[in-house]
């Protein structure tokens, strides 16, 4: 008998016995299926992260912030600065691979008008923040180069404020508002900001909302302690590798401080966001490779109970005439009928299950072709693997003992 | 020269730590055209003499030869072949495959044999089947058939391919006395149609129809 009959043999068989062909199926399809279901949600949590990452400005950004001094510092660090306004200037004038340098500066102030008033975040900051960060005015502008260097007492507020303020964006025009007891005036409002992982959680980028920006000159002048600064933005020339942007930026303020008493970090959008998405993240990933191991144990062992129930079959086959080699090509023949037809049935029934599970949940869900290669191969992968070895055991059997087993 | 001719045949068993004798130099000749009965209670080595006859199972010790070939030192697929050629095997259970038509029963053994066309092994089918007067069963699946019939199949998949030896193992033994005879019938045809019949039975009523009986207890030919 010839491969080719073998193989023959063994797609007749597999028809033959639909029934427990069929079992096999199952295992094998809700393997597959849960395994496409998996990375397409996985993948969608993916994009969905990109798309949150371009939103916020977030690709080639990376934030350099004051390191927690020790608790017995060196004289080193000791005589050290720390971060401060000048530090922006002297990146901006010596660092290469760099396209924006945008100190920044963030404390919780009081804002007040007239009666209302309330405890809110003040950013104090340069221009190209709002091109670093992705930001536009709705009604307005945003800081100019002049109100930074002449300390305006001008404000530009999150769109949230502004309509708790004053009401509306338009209306908090040219208005003033008290920030930490001194008196501004509002020269723009920012476009409401949103953001949405899912339709139940929150927008993730209300904080932006919350917000009001003024220049750093002015913030340091009127509410500051020295040149201190709070953060450093710094966004990466593409052309530049990262991570040799990275260190240039790293010995350039270590030549400065004396001491590296900071940390250079790529931007996550909003921290808290950015730990749960992660977290998330993960937790998808471990259901996929969990998943992945089930349907290829399930696979497996439904295919090695197969094989167990015709080891008698095959000792007659034997006894008949076939050889060791003819039997395994039957069974393994027999096998990728099986995971063929389930793994392309479990693409087919995941398919379907992402829909429904992006449609009930509201959340962003493709399979790709890449998602659909990669869980048919898993799915032929480990049809194969996992028959392989019934059909190396069937192979192995000698006639008598294939004939008396069971 | 006999058609079998097994000398000094042994086989050895490990059970666990000790070692079962089942066969312990048996001696076999059979010659062509001889309807042999093989007898011997349970536990006898009788099966065992059966398997190394039939080439499903190699001697421990000894020499076999079968129709000129020496088979007691081949293996795996060199084995299978001579199974093929020149055995026909008939088991006490039938061993038919359930999902394949009685037809493509029969014609089983000539696909493992190779170098026939599809028509062909139909067409050799279907002339045994005629001959053991089956063949209006041919589409049939082996359970729409009795136990004799099916055991007349079994037959007919041994005859297929022309072997020059027929093995039958308990072949009444899951049969009732009239199907049974039908199937002794049969061999008796057979017999006198210069098939070489070589049967396993403990029924006495069954040895008494072949034309001389092996007795076999303890492991050896008595």
């Amino acid at each position: 008998m010839n491969l080719l009959e073998s193989l023959l043999t063994g797609l007749d068989e597999a028809r033959r016995h639909w029934g427990q062909t069929l079992l096999s199926l199952l295992g094998l399809v809700l393997g597959t299926a849960s395994i496409v279901t998996v990375l397409a949600l996985f993948g969608g949590q993916a994009a969905l992260t990109q798309q949150f990452l371009d939103e916020v400005g977030g690709r080639g950004v990376y934030w350099v912030q004051n390191r927690e001094q020790p608790v017995s510092p060196t004289a080193r660090e000791l005589r050290s600065k720390r971060l401060v306004y000048d530090d922006a200037a002297w990146l901006e004038r010596r660092a290469t691979t760099l396209r924006h340098v945008v100190p920044g500066w963030s404390h919780e102030l009081d804002y007040r008008v007239g009666e209302r008033s309330f405890e809110g975040e003040v950013v104090g900051t340069v221009p190209g923040y709002a091109a670093v960060n992705d930001i536009r005015p709705l009604v307005g502008r945003y800081l100019s180069d002049l109100d930074v260097e002449r300390k305006a007492r001008v404000a530009v507020l999150g769109w949230a404020y502004a309509d708790s303020l004053f009401g509306g964006a338009r209306r908090a025009l040219g208005r003033s508002v008290q920030l930490g007891g001194r008196a501004y005036t509002v020269v723009g409002v920012l476009v409401r900001e949103e953001f949405y992982f899912a339709p139940w959680s929150g927008n993730a980028l209300e904080y932006r909302n919350r917000r009001a920006y003024v220049p750093i000159t002015t913030a340091i002048a009127q509410h500051g302690l020295g040149e201190q600064l709070d953060f450093l933005t710094v966004k990466l020339d593409t052309a530049v590798p990262a991570h040799r942007a990275q260190a240039q930026v790293r010995s350039l303020l270590w030549a400065r401080h004396g001491v590296e008493d900071f940390d250079v970090d790529p931007a996550q959008g909003g921290e808290n966001e950015g730990a749960f998405l992660q977290l998330f993240n993960y937790i998808f990933l471990v259901v996929g490779v969990v998943s992945m191991f089930t349907g290829g144990i399930v696979i497996a062992n439904i295919l090695l109970a197969s094989v167990v129930e015709r080891v008698r079959e095959f000792g007659t086959r034997m006894a008949l005439g076939a050889t060791g080699g003819s039997v395994f090509t039957q069974v393994l023949a027999e096998v990728l009928v099986v995971t063929v037809a389930g793994g392309l049935a479990g693409l087919a029934l995941g398919w379907a299950l992402t829909g429904v599970v992006a449609m009930v949940m509201k959340i962003p869900a493709v399979v790709s072709p890449l998602i659909a290669a990669v869980s048919l191969a898993t799915a032929l992968l480990v049809g194969v693997v996992a028959g392989l070895f019934p059909a190396i055991r069937a192979a192995r059997l000698s006639p008598v003992e294939a004939l008396r087993y069971g | 020269m006999a058609l079998l001719d097994g000398r000094a045949l042994t086989k050895t068993y490990r059970l666990g730590k000790v070692d079962v004798h089942a066969l312990r130099g048996v001696n076999v000749a059979v010659e062509r055209g001889e309807y042999v009965a093989i007898t011997g209670p349970s536990g006898s080595g009788k099966s065992t003499l059966m398997h190394i006859l039939g080439c499903l199972d190699t001697p421990s010790g000894g020499a076999y030869v079968i129709d000129g070939e020496d088979v007691s030192r081949l293996s795996g697929k060199r084995l299978a072949q001579v199974r093929n050629r020149k055995v026909g095997f008939v088991f006490q259970t039938f061993n038919l495959m359930p999902r394949l038509s009685i037809e493509e029963n029969v014609a089983l053994p000539l696909k493992y044999r190779g170098g026939l066309s599809r028509h062909e092994r139909r067409a050799r089918a279907r002339a045994v089947l005629d001959r053991l007067g089956l063949s209006d069963r041919l589409v049939h699946r082996p359970d729409e058939l009795s136990g004799g019939q099916r055991q007349r199949v079994a037959i007919a998949r041994a005859l297929v391919g022309e072997p020059a030896i027929l093995m039958a193992d308990e072949p009444t033994g899951n049969l009732d006395s009239r199907a049974g005879a039908t199937v002794l019938e049969t061999f008796d045809e057979l017999h006198r149609a210069g098939h070489t019949i070589v049967l396993v039975t403990h029924d006495p009523n069954v040895a008494a129809r072949a034309s001389r009986t092996i007795a076999i207890a303890d492991g050896v030919a008595v």
